[in-house]
């Protein structure tokens, strides 16, 4: 399965930033070198980055840049650490719109939360309130794969993983897999959706940016 | 920083070392270090060839040096021939003579004049060169570049011809920046705001977003205008 991916030209398009900026963040480590990734076309050799990830890194980027100095930018985003000691509130999490009202009344209580929630739980949360507010599955769904998130996330032992969303016959289930991982199905299987942790991982950043910039 | 007094290590004439963690590293005549090298200030003069990596932050080179392994500066100074085994990084580096990087190289400032390889990705904020001799790299991505030729003399242009080595051009594949002002270029690709060419440049393909500027005496295939 293909990666979504965007080349370099139509991501400074897309941003309206330029090469220099773009270079100037991948010196202070602010864009990983693995996201660089060469492949060849008709043209050339082109660069190309893969697109959710480098979206909201950027968005990331621009949005923390006022308060903070390149340098000390690059500390924060590589360093999960930092992102790991948060802890945030129900009323924050409504404010920023992290996840939706109804994906945090439904779900929210469950996780026996009383001083705010952490960053592995705020991932799953909005991993189920993507699919959620996509319309690709219903409520019902929606609980089972918050609890294979739950009671399965933490038993892989790295902390990325994959989670594919299939449905054959109408009978829905979900496979969490460590990445990176390829499947194959029958050809009754509809891969209804498919999640990658790190891009949710990237975008929870970009939200939860302001705690760390106070 | 810790607060203790760490040692410095000096060697002159023929001799060796092992490498460490040191206030300062003088090397004077030939030396050889073996290990890594993580020092305040370094400074070489003579022949200098450290098989591990070396990271500095002021470091300055006089005579040739290799290091096998990366490099890392806050200052570098050179004069004289430098040659690194993989990436080359440091904030501002000035240059009078040689550099060959085999890995990529990232700077914020690269100033001076002489000849240069880089073997993968030439990233930096402000390049200003001048060339006697080749200048090569595969990829350059700048927010600034400049390269000049300087006045070369009769013999220079005489030697040239006989040995490709000494014309003094830049060759890349592609170069992608914010501005972009260049003589005796070879390259594939450009892509910048503003590009301006100057004589002695053969480029395939521009792509540009503000301005253009292309010298008579320049070789430009396609140009391109994007964005908007």
């Amino acid at each position: 399965m293909e990666e979504d991916l965007i080349s370099k030209k139509q991501l400074l398009e897309l941003t309206g930033i330029s090469y220099g900026q773009l270079y100037r963040w991948k010196r202070k480590q602010l864009i990983p070198e693995e996201w660089f990734i060469r492949k060849s076309t008709f043209t050339g050799q082109e660069t190309f980055f893969p697109k959710d990830m480098i979206l909201s890194r950027i968005d990331n980027i621009v949005n923390m840049k006022d308060g903070l100095s390149l340098d000390e930018m690059a500390d924060k985003l590589s360093d999960k650490a930092s992102f790991d000691r948060v802890s945030v509130s129900a009323a924050e999490i409504i404010e920023r719109n992290i996840v939706s009202s109804v994906t945090l009344g439904k779900f929210g209580e469950r996780l026996g939360v009383k001083n705010g929630y952490s960053f592995d739980q705020l991932t799953y949360l909005l991993a189920v309130d993507r699919l959620l507010s996509a319309g690709e599955m219903n409520m019902e769904e929606a609980e089972l794969l918050f609890r294979t998130l739950m009671n399965k996330a933490s038993n892989l032992e790295s902390e990325s993983w994959e989670l594919f969303f299939i449905r054959k016959m109408g009978v829905s289930s979900f496979i969490l897999a460590q990445a990176p991982a390829e499947l194959w199905f029958d050809e009754g299987v509809k891969l209804v959706s498919k999640i990658l942790s790190a891009d949710v991982i990237e975008q929870l950043k970009g939200k939860l940016a302001f705690k760390l910039v106070e | 920083m810790d607060k203790r007094q760490l040692p410095d290590l000096i060697i002159n004439g023929v001799s060796g070392g092992a490498g460490g963690t040191y206030n300062s590293v003088q090397i004077d005549g030939v030396g050889k270090v073996t290990g890594p090298i993580v020092t305040r200030i370094f400074k070489g003069n003579g022949h200098m060839n450290l098989k591990n990596d070396l990271s500095a932050e002021e470091a300055e080179c006089n005579g040739t040096m290799k290091v096998l392994g990366h490099l890392r500066f806050n200052s570098l100074k050179v004069d004289g021939m430098i040659t690194v085994g993989e990436s080359f990084r440091g904030e501002s580096c000035t240059l009078h003579g040689m550099l060959n990087i085999k890995g990529d190289c990232e700077l914020e400032d690269f100033a001076g004049e002489g000849s240069f390889s880089v073997g993968g990705l030439l990233s930096a904020g402000h390049v200003d060169f001048k060339l006697q001799g080749q200048g090569k790299a595969h990829e350059i991505g700048v927010e600034s570049l400049v390269i000049r030729q300087t006045n070369s003399g009769v013999w220079s242009k005489m030697l040239s011809g006989i040995i490709p080595k000494l014309r003094s051009e830049l060759r890349a594949r592609t170069i992608e920046g914010d501005f972009i002002d260049l003589e005796y270029t070879i390259a594939d690709v450009i892509r910048g705001n503003i590009v301006i060419v100057g004589p002695g440049c053969t480029i395939e393909r521009i792509e540009y977003r503000d301005q253009i500027t292309v010298h008579p005496e320049a070789k430009v295939g396609k140009v391109e205008k994007i964005g908007e």
